[in-house]
C-alpha cells in the first residue's frame, strides 16, 4: 500500500516537473545526414561513421566500400591514394587503396610471433612514399598471470621497399603514443602525442611531441601537465592545430611551429590561439590550401563534421564561425579525418 | 425516469449531470491510478524497502534519511560488482565503491571514490579489504563498513552488476567520453563469454568519443595500460558516472522509465524509495558539470602488504577524516 502511495506521489512529481518537456537525447539515424542548407566541401574530405568510410566533395557524399570495417583514413597530398586501418575481430591492419577504395593492398600483418597485432592512424609523408602509423608490434607476449606492456608505438613503413621500423618506443603501461603525422614540406620531422603520467596526485598527461627523423631527437611542445593532443599540421608546415582538454571541454587550438627545435622551449610557447572553445571538439585536419580546419564537434549527443575558416596572416585566428557539414550523423569521433585537393 | 429516492420527485437535469460527471471522474481516476501502477510496476520491482534495521550491524545504527523537504546532505553508496558466471552470486565483491553526496542546499554533488584494496575494519569480521564487506554481508555490511571507516552517514545504497551497467548505458543511447589515454589490453576479461573466463583484446583510442555500454565498461574496467592502477580506474569510473548523468538529463523520463526498469531487473538493486528516487533524479537533471565534484583519497593512502600477504592500501585515517570533513562539511559521526 505504501508503494501505491509512493507511485501516486511520483506521478504527481513527474507531472509537476514537466519531465516530458526536456529535449530528447538524439538517436543515431544510421546514416550520414546533411543539413538542409548544404555546405560545399572543397576538395575531398574523408570521415567514418560506424566504421564505414565516407567522402565529402562539393555537395556530394560517397560511401567507399571496403571488405571490413575501417577507421583513421589518410590521404596523400595529391589525393591519389588513401590509407585506412582495417579492423578485424581482434586485430587491425593498414590498407592502402586508390581514392575510390579499390585496388587495395594490405601493408601490415594482423599477427606475428608475439600474437595478434593492432595497426592504426596511418599518415602519408609529403612525397607519398612513406607512412607513419601506430602498432603494438614488437611487444612481449602477455597472459593474465604475467601482464606485459603492449602499448602502441610510432612506426614507419616504406611503400617502395615494404620495410617497417619502429621510430618511437612508448612509455610502458600508458597505452602508448598517438596521432603521428609528418610535417609537410620537410619529410624529416614528425609531430605526435606522447601519453604519460605526471603531477601529484598523478594524472594522465598528453604532450605534443616534435621528432627529428634525422637525429631521433624528440622535443615536447606542450607542458608536462594537462592534455594537449591530436596535432594536425598546416600544409605549409607553419602551424599545428590541436585539441586541449579544459574543464569540461575539449577546445581547438593552434600554435606556430619553429623551423626546427634543438631544445625544449621553456616556458612553452604562449602564442597558441583558441579557435573553437566551450565544446567537445576532436580530430582536426587542415584543408589542402590551409585556409580552413575541419573537425568533429559534439552537438546534442552527436559528433558532426564542421569546418572553420582560419587566417594565418600574422597570428592564427578563426576568420568566421564554424559551419556544419553534417547534422545529427553520429560520426566516429575516435577516427581521424583526412582532406585532400 | 430517475427519481430522487428521498422524495420520489424526478431528478433535476443539473443534478443528474453532476452524478454522471462524478461517476466519470471516478472511473477516470481509477483508470489513471491503475495505469500509473502498471507503468511503475517494473520500477517498483527494482526497489527494496528502506529498512533502517538492516544497517544495524555490530551496534552501528543505520543513518536515517533526511526528510524530503529538508536541505540536509544525502549520501548514497554506489556499489558495482563483477557478477559474471565465474563468481558466486551471493558473495560478490564490490569492485566499485563510490559515495555520492548530494547537497540540496548548494545544488552540488560530490563523488568520493573508495579504493577497493583499502584495508578497513569490517564490523563483526576481521579487518580486510573494503570490497569484502559486500561479499560477506551485502549492502547492509558494506554500508556499515563505510560509515564506520569514514565516519559519514550512508542513507541509501544502489548496486549494479556488469550487465546492468552495460544496459543502463545502452538504454541512454551510449555515453560521450573523453578517453584520457589510449587503452590497450591483450588480456581483458571477456565478461560476456559463456564461462566468464575468456579474454579478449581491447583497444580504445584516446580523446573524445561516443561509447556503447560494452566499450564504456572496457574503459572503466581495464587495468592494463594504466600505471595509476585502482586510482586510475576510480577516475574513469567517476568520468563514466558523469557521462551517464549528462546523457540521462536529456532523456524523456516518463516514457523511458518503464522500459529502463524492465531492462534492469535483476541487474540493479537499491533501497531508495520511489519518491526519493524521483526527487534525486529530478535534482540530478538540473545539474551542470561544474556542480559535480570528483574526490579521491589517494593522497592519504599508501601501498602495503597485509599479514596474509595481500597487496593492500593503508589509510592515514586522521588525514582521511579531516579531508572528508572538509569535503562534505559538517561533523563526522562519532
Amino acid at each position: 500500500m505504501k508503494r501505491r502511495h509512493a507511485a501516486v506521489a511520483l506521478s504527481a512529481v513527474l507531472a509537476l516537473a514537466g519531465c516530458t518537456s526536456s529535449s530528447p537525447v538524439a538517436r543515431d539515424p544510421g546514416r550520414v545526414v546533411l543539413p538542409v542548407k548544404q555546405l560545399p566541401v572543397p576538395g575531398r574530405l574523408y570521415a567514418t561513421k560506424s566504421r564505414a568510410l565516407y567522402r565529402f566533395s562539393g555537395t556530394q557524399l560517397t560511401l567507399l566500400r571496403f571488405a571490413s570495417r575501417v577507421k583513421d583514413p589518410a590521404v596523400t597530398p595529391a589525393g591519389d591514394r588513401i590509407a585506412v586501418a582495417q579492423l578485424q575481430d581482434q586485430s587491425s591492419t593498414i590498407v592502402v587503396s586508390d581514392p575510390n577504395g579499390q585496388t587495395r593492398q594490405t601493408l601490415t600483418p594482423s599477427s606475428a610471433a608475439e600474437g595478434s597485432l593492432w595497426a592504426f592512424a596511418p599518415a602519408f609523408a609529403g612525397d607519398g612514399h612513406q607512412l607513419v602509423y601506430l602498432t603494438d608490434r614488437g611487444k612481449q607476449p602477455s597472459n593474465p598471470q604475467n601482464l606485459r606492456p603492449n602499448d602502441l608505438g610510432v612506426w614507419t613503413y616504406d611503400l617502395d621497399t615494404g620495410q617497417s621500423r619502429r621510430l618511437v618506443q612508448p612509455y610502458a603501461y600508458t597505452g602508448g603514443d598517438s596521432d603521428p603525422r609528418y610535417r609537410p614540406g620537410v619529410n624529416d620531422q614528425l609531430v605526435y602525442t606522447t601519453y604519460l603520467y605526471g603531477g601529484a596526485p598523478p594524472e594522465a598527461v598528453a604532450r605534443l611531441t616534435w621528432m627529428s627523423l634525422r637525429t631521433g631527437a624528440t622535443i615536447y611542445l606542450s607542458p608536462d601537465t594537462g592534455r594537449n593532443f591530436q596535432p594536425a599540421i598546416s600544409p605549409d608546415g607553419r602551424f599545428v592545430a590541436f585539441i586541449r582538454a579544459g574543464a569540461g571541454s575539449d577546445d581547438l587550438y593552434a600554435m606556430p611551429l619553429a623551423p626546427t627545435y634543438t631544445r625544449e622551449l621553456r616556458p612553452y610557447p604562449s602564442e597558441s590561439a583558441v579557435l573553437i572553445q566551450s565544446g567537445i571538439v576532436s580530430q582536426p585536419v587542415w584543408s589542402p590550401d590551409g585556409s580552413a580546419i575541419a573537425f568533429l564537434k559534439l552537438v546534442n549527443g552527436s559528433f558532426d563534421l564542421f569546418i572553420v575558416a582560419v587566417s594565418t596572416a600574422g597570428t592564427i585566428q578563426a576568420s568566421g564561425p564554424a559551419q556544419a557539414v553534417t547534422h545529427g550523423s553520429f560520426l566516429d569521433a575516435d577516427s581521424r579525418l583526412a582532406w585532400s585537393s | 425516469m430517475n427519481h430522487s429516492p428521498a422524495t420520489g420527485v424526478p431528478d433535476a437535469p443539473g443534478s443528474r449531470r453532476v452524478r454522471w460527471i462524478a461517476l466519470g471522474a471516478t472511473v477516470l481516476a481509477l483508470a489513471l491510478i491503475g495505469g500509473i501502477l502498471l507503468y511503475l510496476s517494473p520500477l517498483l520491482a527494482l526497489l527494496e524497502p528502506h529498512d533502517p534495521t538492516l544497517g544495524r550491524i555490530a551496534g552501528i545504527p543505520a543513518a536515517t534519511p533526511p526528510p524530503l523537504d529538508s536541505k540536509q546532505r544525502i549520501n548514497v553508496l554506489l556499489l558495482g560488482s563483477d557478477n559474471d558466471q565465474k563468481f558466486k552470486q551471493d558473495a560478490l565483491l564490490s569492485q566499485t565503491m563510490i559515495v555520492v553526496s548530494i547537497d540540496p542546499a548548494k545544488r552540488q554533488v560530490t563523488m568520493l571514490s573508495l579504493p577497493r584494496d583499502l584495508w578497513v575494519e569490517i564490523p563483526g569480521h576481521p579487518s580486510a579489504k573494503i570490497d569484502l564487506a559486500y561479499a560477506e554481508g551485502g549492502a547492509p555490511l558494506a554500508r556499515a563498513t563505510v560509515e564506520k571507516a569514514f565516519k559519514i552517514p550512508i542513507h541509501y545504497y544502489a548496486w549494479v552488476g556488469l550487465n546492468g551497467l552495460v544496459r543502463v548505458i545502452d538504454r541512454v543511447g551510449g555515453v560521450d567520453l573523453d578517453v584520457l589515454h589510449p587503452v590497450l589490453d591483450d588480456n581483458y576479461p571477456n565478461d560476456f563469454s559463456d564461462t566468464g573466463y575468456g579474454t579478449e583484446r581491447v583497444y580504445l583510442a584516446a580523446g573524445p568519443q561516443h561509447l556503447d555500454g560494452r566499450h564504456a565498461l572496457q574503459y572503466v574496467r581495464s587495468r592494463h595500460g594504466d600505471l595509476l592502477s585502482d586510482f586510475g580506474r576510480s577516475v574513469r569510473q567517476q568520468q563514466l558516472l558523469l557521462a551517464i548523468q549528462q546523457r540521462a538529463a536529456g532523456l524523456d523520463l516518463v516514457s523511458a522509465l518503464p522500459t529502463f526498469a524492465r531492462d534492469l531487473n535483476g541487474h540493479v538493486k537499491s533501497d531508495l524509495d520511489l519518491v526519493r528516487l524521483t526527487q534525486l533524479a529530478l535534482f540530478m537533471r538540473g545539474l551542470h558539470a561544474p556542480d559535480v565534484h570528483q574526490a579521491y583519497i589517494s593522497p592519504y593512502v599508501r601501498d602495503a602488504v597485509s599479514a596474509d600477504g595481500q597487496q593492500i592500501l593503508m589509510a592515514d585515517w586522521p588525514a582521511v577524516h579531516a579531508y572528508v570533513s572538509q569535503l562534505l562539511g559538517g561533523d563526522l559521526l562519532p
